[in-house]
């Protein structure tokens, strides 16, 4: 039987009138303290559920005016069968606009607002008040808003990569929070592809793996955050498969996030990259400039600084590239400008922007060597011999790629350091991997791994 | 209805009950007990939709019956009445209190409105030490806070586990932390409980030994125990995460005779002025302690203190009652003061172990 899904309107003009039908019935004292703060959160396959503030008011409802309700309900809409009660926590609407209490004479204990919810994982913090949309991240905004229409029926699965600090995180979670909010009952789940790979082997461990598969098939929107991590994890990458049929086909959304494209994760099963395939898959690209300015004021409004339209333009034209670093810098600005006491002028932000610079890579040729050939697990000396053995000369040609591509190191130097080789040898070299790199994902994935060993040298 | 039942076990009953009928309620029943008699067992159940409870008390039964009464005028009535046996009758709806001397008649009302009270639905009941449940829940509750802006810190957190009962409070200018080794819980819980429904365990519990039986899902918790059966909603809420705020570090350090600073804080309390200020200076260069007040309209006095002292030089200024109030909690003969400098909370423990912290924020200058 197809669900039969209400829109929020629709279920409050049933309810409305249901309620006008109760309320000639009841005396008013029993309406105003078993029916107000009532409302019915969905309707399907003929069956209203409806939200109560607490469990006395459900045990009441339950035993003396279920009946009543439900005729009460029928005599609108014939097709309803049942009336499920659930208790809905009104913390929501509790919270009035009280005026903080003006001069504040108590040091308040530095809790946090910061709580993440144990049910779902989801922080409340990530919202799409302070998601800021810009072209680098529309179409991947645009597929979230369309899954919170119809949950499970479209772009199923959704799958979000790109690059890290771009708002992955953040739009995911914002999803997550949207729809607990609109639907209330669906039970939405995050996690990440590390904890849920830890969760797996300690399942193993105490002997509960049954548990652990039961645990997660009864959320009815699962995401997943950086599914890179499972790379090379063989047995999690099985439970996925099992886990991700088992929702799908129960049509229960699922959303996944990477730093790169599926098919460049390494050591990725094919039958998974299939199924990550058959559904949406959208990019978030670094933010242009405009989006940058974007981010920019937004994040200051929300920590209530406002740098002047210069320094944020300074800013946005200066740091290219991941969101989390525009709001650190921010944060930065914000720590100076309180131990200043006053705004910052331009040329403090300017050396603090150049403080806080990334320090350069200092990589000498001969690291470089070493990495390589340790990694293709030759000989160091061969590199540098004339020697065309095919397992040789690929990774000579790597290094050759990397000193240009990384270290920007001329061409004839690179030729020369490397047993003397001619300019246009290396210029052949660079070219090649430059196209082997858009067909071959090995390449990339090795390249990709070479390139992290370095950065776990420096 | 007819029954013979003590006074004493009746009154024992109807004056916990009447603490949890509805006050100022839109809806009148719900200020009413209602007195079910079956079984030779006569249940007095009372609720506000916050909190429930129902007592069993043994009667000698001539009359099976229901009927529902004002909670208050039924309390008052018994507290009067210092007779032992009562015989209570129902007549046309209404109650009739009859002992040798007294003869009272209650007007009762249509008990079919009375709620019925909600029954936890997790399936798995666990036992639990009541005097364990009091001793966590006294010792931190007193810091919660009292208004209703935040429903999950005017709560206590309660969080279970097979190593240790964790009971918390805060009102975010201070916070209590109450840590019980577990004899053997089974179970994994984190709930938050109601402050004001926090009180009422408390008074029902007090004088109770044993282990109570506690179930609890989401949105409510209920009590089982020999003949009382309490049940209160639950905070949807999710507790601060406290424990990052508790210093790890400290740079003055004090102990002092819990008594004395007892003594010291109430005296000072005589003369603070309106924030119930008190200044607290710690010198360890010149081994003193010394606890001051001043009220501009009274006069001024400060005490100094016998103490072992350590570390930095501070003062450091804080409500009086803030500190008095976690010093109840304080186990051992001495308490040990921590502070980490002025705008930081300063930790109150007892002296050797970690079972109780405290912490409290100074009052800003």
């Amino acid at each position: 039987m197809p669900e039969q899904e209400h829109n929020i309107s629709d279920t409050k003009q049933l309810w409305d009138a249901a309620l006008a039908d109760i309320e000639r019935a009841v005396s008013r004292a029993n309406f105003t303290t078993w029916f107000k703060n009532t409302s019915i959160v969905k309707e399907a396959d003929g069956v209203v559920y409806l939200g109560v503030p607490n469990g006395f008011v459900k045990e009441w409802l339950q035993n003396k005016y279920h009946k009543f309700i439900l005729k009460s309900l029928r005599m609108i809409s014939e097709n309803i069968r049942g009336i499920d009660y659930i208790v809905i926590s009104k913390t929501e609407q509790q919270k009035p606009g009280f005026a903080e209490s003006a001069p504040q004479l108590y040091g308040e204990l530095p809790l946090k607002d910061l709580y993440i919810n144990k049910d779902d994982n989801l922080n409340p913090r990530y919202t799409f008040d302070t998601f800021v949309v810009g072209p680098f991240n529309e179409l991947a905004y645009t597929a979230t808003q369309a899954i919170m229409k119809s949950v499970g029926s479209v772009y199923n699965p959704l799958f979000v990569y790109g690059g890290t600090g771009l708002g992955k995180t953040h739009l995911l979670q914002a999803t997550g929070n949207k729809i607990k909010e609109m639907y209330g009952d669906k039970k939405v789940f995050y996690i990440t592809s590390e904890k849920f790979y830890l969760d797996l082997i300690t399942s193993v461990q105490a002997n509960k793996i049954n548990v652990f598969k039961e645990k997660y098939r009864k959320y009815d929107v699962f995401i997943m955050d950086d599914i890179q991590f499972l790379s090379g994890k063989q047995g999690t990458q099985d439970e996925l498969f099992h886990l991700f049929n088992t929702l799908y086909d129960n049509n229960k959304q699922i959303i996944f996030s990477s730093d790169k494209h599926y098919n460049f994760i390494g050591n990725l099963e094919e039958r998974l990259k299939s199924r990550f395939g058959a559904g949406m898959i959208v990019d978030i690209s670094d933010p242009d400039f405009e989006s940058r300015v974007a981010i920019l004021k937004t994040k200051s409004r929300h920590i209530n600084f406002s740098p002047s339209d210069e320094i944020i333009e300074y800013i946005a034209s200066n740091i290219k590239g991941s969101i989390r670093e525009l709001e650190g810098l921010l944060n930065a600005l914000v720590c100076q400008a309180q131990l200043k006491n006053r705004d910052l002028a331009l040329l403090e932000v300017k050396t603090l922007l150049k403080n806080n610079e990334k320090p350069r890579k200092t990589l000498s040729v001969e690291d470089i060597v070493h990495v390589v050939s340790e990694f293709y697990n030759i000989e160091k000396s061969t590199i540098y011999e004339k020697t065309r053995k095919k397992e040789i000369v690929k990774p000579r040609q790597i290094i050759m790629y990397i000193l240009r591509e990384d270290l920007s190191i001329s061409f004839p130097t690179i030729g020369q350091r490397l047993g003397g080789r001619d300019h246009t040898t290396v210029i052949h070299s660079c070219d090649k991997i430059k196209n082997d790199l858009k067909k071959d994902t090995v390449l990339v994935d090795e390249l990709e791994r070479i390139r992290s060993l370095f950065a776990q040298q420096q | 209805m007819k029954i013979s039942v003590s006074k004493n076990k009746l009154q024992y009953a109807v004056s916990r009950a009447e603490r949890m009928t509805g006050k100022n309620l839109s809806l009148p029943i719900l200020s009413t007990i209602l007195l079910l008699a079956s079984d030779d067992v006569l249940k007095v159940r009372s609720t506000n939709l916050d909190i429930g409870i129902e007592f069993e008390v043994p009667v000698k039964m001539k009359k099976e019956g229901i009927i529902a009464v004002p909670g208050n005028l039924l309390n008052n009535l018994l507290s009067y009445i210092n007779e032992d046996d009562i015989v209570l009758e129902e007549e046309k709806g209404n109650l009739s209190v009859k002992t040798r001397k007294n003869n009272s008649l209650i007007k009762g009302f249509p008990y079919e409105d009375f709620p019925t009270l909600p029954v936890v639905s997790a399936e798995k009941t666990s036992p639990f030490p009541v005097q364990t449940l009091l001793n966590g829940l006294k010792s931190v509750w007193y810091s919660a806070s009292t208004s209703d802006i935040k429903p999950e810190i005017s709560s206590v957190f309660i969080s279970l586990n097979p190593e240790y009962s964790t009971f918390v409070a805060t009102d975010s200018f201070r916070l209590s932390e109450k840590k019980i080794q577990s004899q053997g819980n089974k179970e994994d819980l984190s709930i938050l409980v109601p402050l004001r429904n926090v009180a009422e365990i408390i008074r029902v519990f007090e004088d109770k030994n044993g282990d109570v039986m506690i179930r609890s899902d989401k949105n409510q918790i209920s009590f089982h125990y020999d003949g009382v059966y309490l049940t209160s909603r639950l905070i949807d809420g999710v507790f601060p995460d406290y424990k990052q705020i508790i210093p790890k570090t400290s740079t003055t350090d004090a102990v002092v005779l819990k008594q004395d600073l007892v003594n010291a804080l109430k005296v000072s309390h005589l003369f603070a002025d309106k924030f119930n200020q008190v200044v607290l200076t710690i010198d360890p260069s010149a081994k003193q302690f010394t606890i001051a007040s001043k009220n501009a309209d009274i006069g001024e006095h400060s005490v100094s203190l016998d103490a072992a002292l350590s570390g930095e030089p501070v003062t450091l200024r804080f409500n009086q009652r803030y500190l008095a109030d976690c010093l109840q909690s304080v186990a051992s003969d001495s308490v040990s003061l921590q502070c980490n400098g002025e705008a930081r909370p300063v930790v109150v423990r007892n002296v050797g172990d970690r079972s109780f912290t405290a912490l409290v924020m100074p009052l800003n200058t």
